[in-house]
């Protein structure tokens, strides 16, 4: 048998089976949803994974959608929501000048409300420290003590661990407006920072550093917050405006958490767009599904069940 | 290195001790020489980009990015797609079936075993969307890397005006354009594979013109002298002779496209990124099982090239007519049996996705105990670990970075403008004078020596160990067999996903950062070291072993000095890497530069994050400005 005849056959057969199959196999219809596919953007910490879950676990479940969810870093996803890349974000730390930019002058994002999560952000000591010393409950009481939390990096001062970049902080300025003698340590990312002060925490070491709610090691460690000085008018609290220490030597303020969505969102009257508005919950809410999925290690979409199940009355109140 | 040159820097460095000791802390970079408004100006255009980019009538420029990104997006999303639409069966056995047709039956097997690995991890969707990406981006790297290297091969001046570019595209952290990146290109795999691009391309430049340059002037002359046209000379004669470089540079395509998987993440890019960095919060052994998942990628992808490559090498095979044939019909025969497959997964119901069995739970349970060790400061290994991270920082680390911070500036410019004219001449003094004097005016000078002094430290580590060890892996086959998995990994896993647990175990700043740069840039100096000395042509090997010389000395006095260009390009590249990874450093307690970096960014600071970029680069050059010795003298043959 010439080659040429072996390969035409082989291609006819080919061809048959491709032609078979593809009669044969068909495409199962897709289950089409009642409001098609919604893109939630997850960020990177567990809080978010654990707001961003539930929605979808309610989305999916309840009202029949598709969820698609995203990863996009926290300043690019208001451009891939003016771009309706991304259709809505649950959690957003104030971010007011993207706010400017794409809520108020280009008006392709919208500022939906609070999720009802309220942030706090302050600083924190472990509170095996303030049974030892009850004067560091406030700041003026670790004036003239500041060695007590001194490391090999911060020589005859005191270490202050900062926090992850992304976050918004002012503790350089606040010790230099405060008057204390500490160093203040950029330790890097929060999975750095967190390594640092558990691990000093564990070996039952004095440790002052930048710490926030809502963030679910704050049910797994028992950490006190140090009171910094009252706010008054004026106080500032991002140092990217830079001037005196002194402006901003007061607490931080707290932060109302936003829901955004893109204007395609907001305008498409999607049931999954209503459902979002009126979605929120607590801060207690989200720190125990997130030390589920962070703490105990749970897949997301299972402890998102987990707590829906465990709350139909919370779930009832969001559903249209 | 002569011993008066030794002198003369000892004494430099002498000189700049003394004036640390005498003057410290009492010159800072003066305030009157700083140029403050670079950083208020960036952040307004940004602004302005913004503002355009989102306008109601668009410029046309960004109609053409839009175009490019819609492109890519729909590129990779079509990939994607089609590797989805095969169903996981389908994609398994379309890639170890093909593989095995072009490449043999070695590298299936590597291939099977990645796709089981895939499977086994539970990461089967972000390994094949990460895998759609990374295809583009190598494919289009190399589509504009290896022509721009050919050029640079043939061509001294391009090379000399392409060099800069190139090391400014290493060195500048992603994170510094990837706001542009986005108000150009949007959010989504596009911009992905951009920033990916820009990070994979260089190698590809660097590497491929460092094989046209290796070929032998002897043999261009010949076949020039035999009537060969360019296009018949770069076909026939220098493409072929650079064959060893030229899949060398595919594999560092590939490696350093596959590092930026994260990165790629952060805007878009999905996959196994954003399963690392959500990891990196909330569930660390998951973050390490994806990093794992990435290095098997680029280990199969790089050996299933590489098999591809060396079968299809047209020195190694006689394609009689029949052969031909044969092969012909294997093709044929692939391509029924992967249509076969195919088919039959749509009619049994196999998923698009593999979602059955997998590994992953037994997996992250066990490497969750070797973390809960990891973290746990009361065990032996703790108790080793921690008290030498506080001695290095602090009687090592810390005294060096202080040395670097408080020495009266224009010493420190002078001083290092001297060690750069003794090292390496007039012109590379002057550009390092230069650049020092540029990241002082931008008002960077503190940290910028304060990230000097580790960029040093770790650069020095990853040059000396990369040395040895290259010199070790180009003599010994076995050496080298054992360390190529062992540098792959080391390229291409995420660093955070290694050097998180490492801080608990020596919970200090700057170690780990250093430690970080040290174990990402000695792969590079490696490699390239061993390709080099490898390639040194054998005939001087033989004429030195006919003059009766031993192993070693035919190590030292043949190999290593013909290898000259392969090893200061080694150097070169060390030094980038280090510098390539200064973000990662911030992120994990080395602050300085690559913080202002990081925070540039995640704060929306742009005009921060470019001026602490610009710094960063400023130092890549002078450093490498010092250290390249005379180029020009080396050129003519004098040094």
């Amino acid at each position: 048998m010439s080659d040429r005849l072996t390969s035409r056959r082989l291609w006819a057969g080919v061809a048959l089976v491709a032609a078979a199959l593809t009669a044969v196999g068909g495409a199962a219809a897709g289950r089409t949803a009642a409001c098609g596919t919604v893109t939630i953007n997850e960020q990177a910490w567990a809080g978010s994974t654990a707001n961003t879950y539930v929605a979808k676990y309610v989305l999916e479940h309840n009202l029949g959608c598709k969820v698609k969810i995203t990863k996009t870093a926290e300043i690019p996803v208001f451009q891939a929501m003016a771009d309706g890349k991304v259709d809505a974000i649950l959690e957003d730390w104030q971010h007011t000048d993207q706010y400017a930019q794409y809520v108020t002058k280009q008006k392709s994002v919208v500022l939906v409300g609070p999720n009802g999560v309220t942030g706090i952000i302050g600083w924190f000591i472990p509170k095996y420290l303030l049974d030892q010393y009850p004067q560091f409950a406030t700041s003026k009481g670790l004036k003239g003590k500041e060695s007590v939390f001194k490391s090999a990096e911060s020589g005859s001062q005191g270490m202050f661990l900062g926090g992850d970049p992304s976050y918004v902080q002012k503790d350089k300025y606040l010790i230099q407006g405060l008057g204390l003698n500490f160093k203040h340590v950029t330790v890097g990312a929060e999975p750095a920072q967190v390594a640092r002060w558990t691990q000093l925490y564990k070996q039952h070491k004095p440790v002052l550093f930048y710490w926030y709610d809502p963030q679910y090691l704050n049910a797994q460690y028992q950490l006190v917050e140090v009171k910094l000085p009252k706010r008054f008018a004026g106080c500032k609290d991002d140092e990217k405006a830079g001037g005196d220490p002194k402006a901003y030597a007061c607490a931080y303020p707290s932060y109302v958490l936003n829901k955004l969505f893109s204007k395609k969102f907001a305008e498409s009257g999607s049931p999954a767009a209503t459902f979002l508005k009126k979605w929120s919950w607590a801060n207690a809410d989200q720190n125990a599904v997130a030390k589920l999925i962070a703490g105990d290690h749970m897949n997301p979409d299972k402890a998102a069940e987990k707590w829906v199940k465990a709350n139909p009355g919370k779930v009832k109140a969001w559903l249209p | 290195m002569s011993r008066s040159r030794v002198a003369r820097l000892a004494a430099i460095v002498a000189v700049i001790l003394a004036s640390f000791f005498a003057l410290k802390s009492r010159y800072p970079w003066p305030t009157w020489l700083e140029w403050n408004s670079l950083s208020p100006h960036l952040d307004t255009f940004q602004t302005w980009l913004l503002d355009q980019r989102n306008a109601e009538h668009p410029n046309v420029v960004f109609a053409a990015f839009n175009g490019l990104a819609s492109f890519l997006d729909n590129l990779v999303a079509w990939l994607n797609d089609l590797l989805l639409w095969l169903t996981w069966v389908g994609t398994a056995v379309a890639g170890v079936l093909v593989v095995l047709r072009f490449g043999g039956p070695r590298a299936a097997l590597l291939v099977l075993g990645g796709f089981a690995s895939f499977a086994a991890m539970g990461l089967w969707e972000q390994s094949v969307q990460t895998l759609a990406l990374m295809l583009a981006a190598v494919c289009l790297s190399l589509a504009v890397g290896v022509p721009l290297g050919v050029v640079a091969g043939r061509s001294d001046r391009f090379q000399r005006a392409i060099t800069p570019v190139l090391d400014a595209m290493q060195i500048v952290p992603a994170f510094a354009y990837l706001m542009p990146v986005v108000i150009l290109f949007s959010v989504g795999p596009g911009a992905a594979v951009v920033t990916t691009m820009i990070y994979a391309v260089p190698p590809a430049v660097r590497i491929t013109a460092l094989g046209i340059r290796g070929v032998p002037v002897n043999t261009v002359e010949a076949a020039t002298a035999m009537g060969s046209t360019e296009v018949q000379l770069l076909t026939k004669v220098q493409l072929p002779l650079a064959r060893r470089m030229l899949l060398l540079s595919v594999n560092q395509t590939i490696l350093f496209a596959l590092s930026m998987v994260v990165i790629a993440g952060l805007i878009g890019g999905q996959g196994l990124g954003d399963t690392v960095t959500s990891g990196l919060y909330s569930n660390p052994a998951l973050a390490l099982l994806a990093g794992v998942a990435i290095v098997i990628m680029a280990m199969v992808l790089d050996r299933a090239t590489e098999a591809i490559a060396d079968s299809t090498d047209p020195t190694r095979r006689h394609l009689t007519a029949e052969l031909r044939r044969r092969l012909r019909l294997a093709t044929l025969a692939t391509g029924a049996a992967v249509a076969l497959a195919v088919g039959l997964a749509h009619v049994l119901g196999a998923g698009r996705v593999y979602s059955r069995w997998t590994a992953q739970e037994w997996l992250l349970r066990y490497i969750q105990k070797g973390l809960d060790y990891v973290q746990d400061p009361s065990t032996f290994v703790f108790g080793i670990t921690s008290p030498i991270g506080d001695f290095i920082v602090q009687y090592g680390l810390q005294p060096l970075r202080s040395y670097f911070v408080e020495t009266p500036w224009p010493v420190s410019v002078a001083g290092v403008a001297a060690i750069a004219f003794v090292l390496s001449g007039r012109r590379p003094a002057l550009i390092a004078l230069a650049m020092l004097a540029s990241i002082g005016v931008m008002g960077e000078w503190e940290p910028a020596m304060d990230t000097a002094s580790q960029v040093l430290v770790a650069t020095g580590m990853a040059v000396v160990l990369g040395i040895a060890l290259g010199v070790w892996a180009a003599e010994s086959e076995l050496v080298a067999r054992i360390l190529r998995p062992l540098l792959d990994a080391l390229q291409t896993l995420p660093q955070l996903v290694y050097i998180i647990p490492f801080i608990y175990l020596m919970p200090v700043s700057i170690v780990p950062g250093v430690i970080a740069a040290v174990l990402y840039a000695t792969p590079v100096v490696i490699r390239l070291v061993a390709a080099g000395i490898r390639d040194v042509a054998p005939e001087a090997v033989e004429a030195a072993g006919a003059f009766g010389a031993t192993r070693r000395q035919v190590l030292l006095k043949v190999k290593i000095p013909l290898a000259r260009d392969a090893i200061m390009l080694g150097i070169n590249q060390g030094i980038i890497m280090v510098l390539a990874v200064v973000v990662i450093g911030g992120l994990v307690g080395s602050g300085a530069l690559g913080y202002d970096v990081a925070q540039g960014l995640q704060r929306n600071q742009f005009g921060q994050g470019v001026v602490a970029s610009l710094a960063i680069l400023a130092l890549g050059i002078a450093l490498d400005r010092v250290t390249q010795g005379n180029r020009r003298a080396r050129r003519e043959g004098m040094a």
